[in-house]
């Protein structure tokens, strides 16, 4: 499903990602794990086509097409979402708005038909049920003055309506209480397929053990320095990144 | 003599000589003022930012009947304007093209061509504050072929917004037309003034409006210009607020080469509060300009005042907004704000808040900003399927979606808000 091969990227004159590897399957689920200010975000940003993170070096292949090429909205019309570890307030439009308009886009681009105002209408409250969101939250502006849960919350019902391919999930688990880290792990293993993919972005083996792995992945200074199974995420949680340092020196490579 | 000053002048003499004497020297006094006054150059403070040189050059003809039967506006245009309205095209009234039988009692509509010499009289002491405002209003005053004169009885409430429509239909026309609005004690209505240029030639409109509010009388104005692209709109209000009165004026500055207007707003007696809210969008090569003038003469007073402005190409918009507070005026409550987006390197805008507070137990805020659109909304957006141009316009509608929000009539509210997004008017749900 998705090919990283030797990626680098940069922003501005500062390099951040340094020869990232990186194959995902159909129906697998990789989280990966790092320091702060380590590149994960940054990769996050790459897939999705963010403009200002340059890329330097190497591919990425995404169901066969070159996934670089490809324009940003095309790539999520392609079914690849990207949930925001800092989702983006935007007053003025409508939350109902936007989801609707992004399912329409990507029915369009499949060529199915658009749903109406009273389909989309049935589709989304069933999903709003499934992420335990109260209904007024379609009619309030993207994310304005939503609270940080509520932020990540919202992000999650757009991913449940878009179905994606292959989710990218950017701490999706910070600022949430223990009851909605719950609701958006329902909601995120809803989607668990044999024909999806995802990618987790977190710093805490509590996500991993409500959406269980089949990778995890070790990023540091711009590269994965180690990979491993659900396993792996348990060792950095009783000893942290010390030991990334001496992996580096020891040139381990992911798989 | 510039072309278009000649024309001007033809147009004053054709008049001055044709009607009676008092009415004869008050044209002559006008433009003996706008000849004072000189035509407006850069060198003006209050024109600094705003070339006339392209009006200058236009030799724009100006029919001085104030019925004469034109082929009428297009119908097209005028099919989703209900009645109550009143149709005006290159100036002139068009009666088979306005609907105004339906006016309740307590609204009175006088026209300025059947008034006798006693109550023009009287129609033009009114409209003089607002004709100070400016030399297009001295010019007004001089050239203007037929006035509007509305009346609101005391304790009428109009739920029906009344619609004033002035096309510019014709091309290489100039037309001067003058509004007075009256609203007697605890009246309510909502005026509709649509500016609608119908031509792809060059024309200039030069409206003037007074609008005298009793004491709680509620009048909320929607101006939208959507002008003609090479065409040109100046324009004049002044409102007279009386205790406890409540002006809203929203103005939408959508299309045409050139727009200026002068908007100065008194409140002159305790507890009275105005709104005064605009948008102007300005095109590659066009310009805007909003002059406005809020006189806080009296204590308890409050003022709202919002302009935002979106830039595009080399577009260039001009806001100045003053704000006086007299002595007396203690307890005022005073806000202001301009807000651009510009959308292009090109696109300049000079903003600049006047105020004079003279009073000190007052409540005074105001706030500028000049911005480019939000890369990281852009993006978000993107990221969820949505176009790259739908949307920017989704945020740029989002920038300018607040003012139309704020009016107060449902329907008019819809119907801006559908003209400020054409495509993606559900996005109103928020
Ligand atoms: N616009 C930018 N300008 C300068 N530096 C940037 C910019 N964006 C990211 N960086 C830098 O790139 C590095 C990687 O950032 P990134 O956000 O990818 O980290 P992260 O692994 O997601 O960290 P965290 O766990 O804190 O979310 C950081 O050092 C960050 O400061
Ligand atoms: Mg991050």
């Amino acid at each position: 499903m998705l090919s990283i091969k030797n990626l680098q990227a940069s922003v501005g004159d500062k390099a951040i990602l340094k020869g990232i590897n990186l194959e995902v399957k159909a129906g697998e689920v990789h989280a990966i794990m790092g320091p702060n200010g380590s590149g994960k975000s940054t990769l996050s940003n790459v897939l999705a086509g963010r403009e200002n993170t340059t890329v330097t070096g190497g591919s990425v292949t995404y169901q066969g097409k070159d996934l670089l090429a490809l324009a940003v909205e095309e790539r999520a019309r392609e079914g690849v979402f990207l949930a925001f570890q800092y989702p983006v307030e935007i007053p003025g439009v409508g939350n109902v708005y936007l989801l609707k308009a992004a399912l329409n886009a990507q029915r369009k681009h499949r060529g199915l038909p658009e749903l109406d105002a009273m389909d989309f209408l049935a589709l989304v409250k069933d999903k709003m049920k499934l992420m335990e969101m109260n209904e007024s939250m379609l009619y309030r502006a993207v994310n304005e003055g939503f609270s940080g849960g509520e932020k990540k919350r919202n992000e999650i019902l757009q991913m449940v309506v878009l179905e994606p391919s292959l989710a990218i999930l950017d701490e999706t688990d910070s600022g949430l209480d223990i009851d909605a880290l719950k609701v958006v792990s329902h909601g995120v293993n809803s989607l668990r397929s044999p024909e999806r993919a995802m990618i987790l972005v977190t710093h805490y083996q509590r996500l991993l053990d409500y959406i269980k792995p089949d990778f995890v992945h070790v990023l540091s200074d711009g590269r994965i320095q180690r990979s491993g199974g659900p396993e792996l995420a348990l060792e950095l949680e009783r000893e942290g990144y010390a030991w990334v340092g001496d992996a580096k020196n020891a040139g381990v490579v992911a798989p | 003599m510039n072309p278009f000053l000649a024309q001007c002048r033809a147009s004053f003499e054709a008049q001055a000589t044709q009607e009676g004497t008092v009415e004869g020297s008050q044209r002559q006094a006008e433009w003996t003022r706008f000849e004072a006054l000189g035509w407006p150059t850069t060198r003006l403070e209050d024109w600094k930012y705003t070339a006339l040189s392209g009006l200058e050059k236009l030799s724009l003809h100006h029919s001085i009947e104030p019925r004469e039967a034109v082929k009428g506006a297009p119908r097209a245009l005028l099919e989703g304007i209900p009645a109550p309205r009143l149709v005006f095209v290159d100036g002139m009234f068009q009666p088979d093209q306005s609907m105004i039988e339906g006016l309740p009692k307590g609204v009175h509509l006088r026209f300025w061509s059947e008034l006798d010499a006693r109550e023009r009289e009287r129609f033009t002491q009114k409209m003089a504050p607002a004709r100070a405002l400016t030399a297009f209003g001295a010019l007004n005053g001089a050239l203007f072929t037929e006035g509007i004169w509305i009346t609101v009885d005391a304790g009428c409430a109009l739920e029906t917004p009344l619609h004033l429509v002035k096309v510019s239909l014709t091309g290489q026309r100039m037309s001067h037309g003058a509004l007075l609005l009256e609203s007697e004690e605890n009246s309510e209505l909502t005026l509709r003034e649509h500016c609608l240029g119908s031509t792809d030639q060059p024309a200039h409109s030069n409206w003037v409006t007074a609008i005298e509010l009793a004491p709680q009388a509620r009048l909320t104005l929607v101006k939208v210009q959507q002008e003609g692209l090479l065409s040109y709109h100046t324009a004049a209000l002044h409102g007279l607020q009386r205790a406890g009165s409540q002006l809203q004026v929203f103005a939408f500055a959508l299309s045409g080469a050139l727009g200026r207007n002068d908007i100065t707003l008194r409140l002159i007696e305790p507890h009275a509060e105005c709104v005064l809210k605009g948008m102007y969008r300005v095109a590659d090569r066009a310009l805007q300009d909003f002059h406005t003038t809020i006189e806080h003469d009296s204590p308890h007073c409050t003022s709202d005042e919002c302009f935002k402005g979106v830039l595009e190409g080399s577009g260039k918009a001009v806001f100045n907004g003053r704000v006086r507070v007299a002595l007396d005026a203690q307890k005022t409550s005073s806000r202001q704000s301009n807000h651009n987006l510009l959308l292009s390197d090109k696109a300049e805008v000079n903003t600049k808040p006047q105020l004079e507070i003279f009073a000190d137990d007052v409540k005074c805020s105001h706030g500028t900003t000049v911005g480019q659109l939000d890369e990281e909304q852009w993006f978000y957006l993107r990221t969820r399927g949505i176009a790259a141009d739908l949307a920017r316009t989704l945020l740029i509608q989002a920038f300018t979606l607040e003012i139309a929000e704020a009016i107060p009539h449902v329907d008019v509210r819809a119907e801006v808000r559908r003209l400020l997004g054409g495509t993606v008017e559900e996005n109103g749900h928020v």
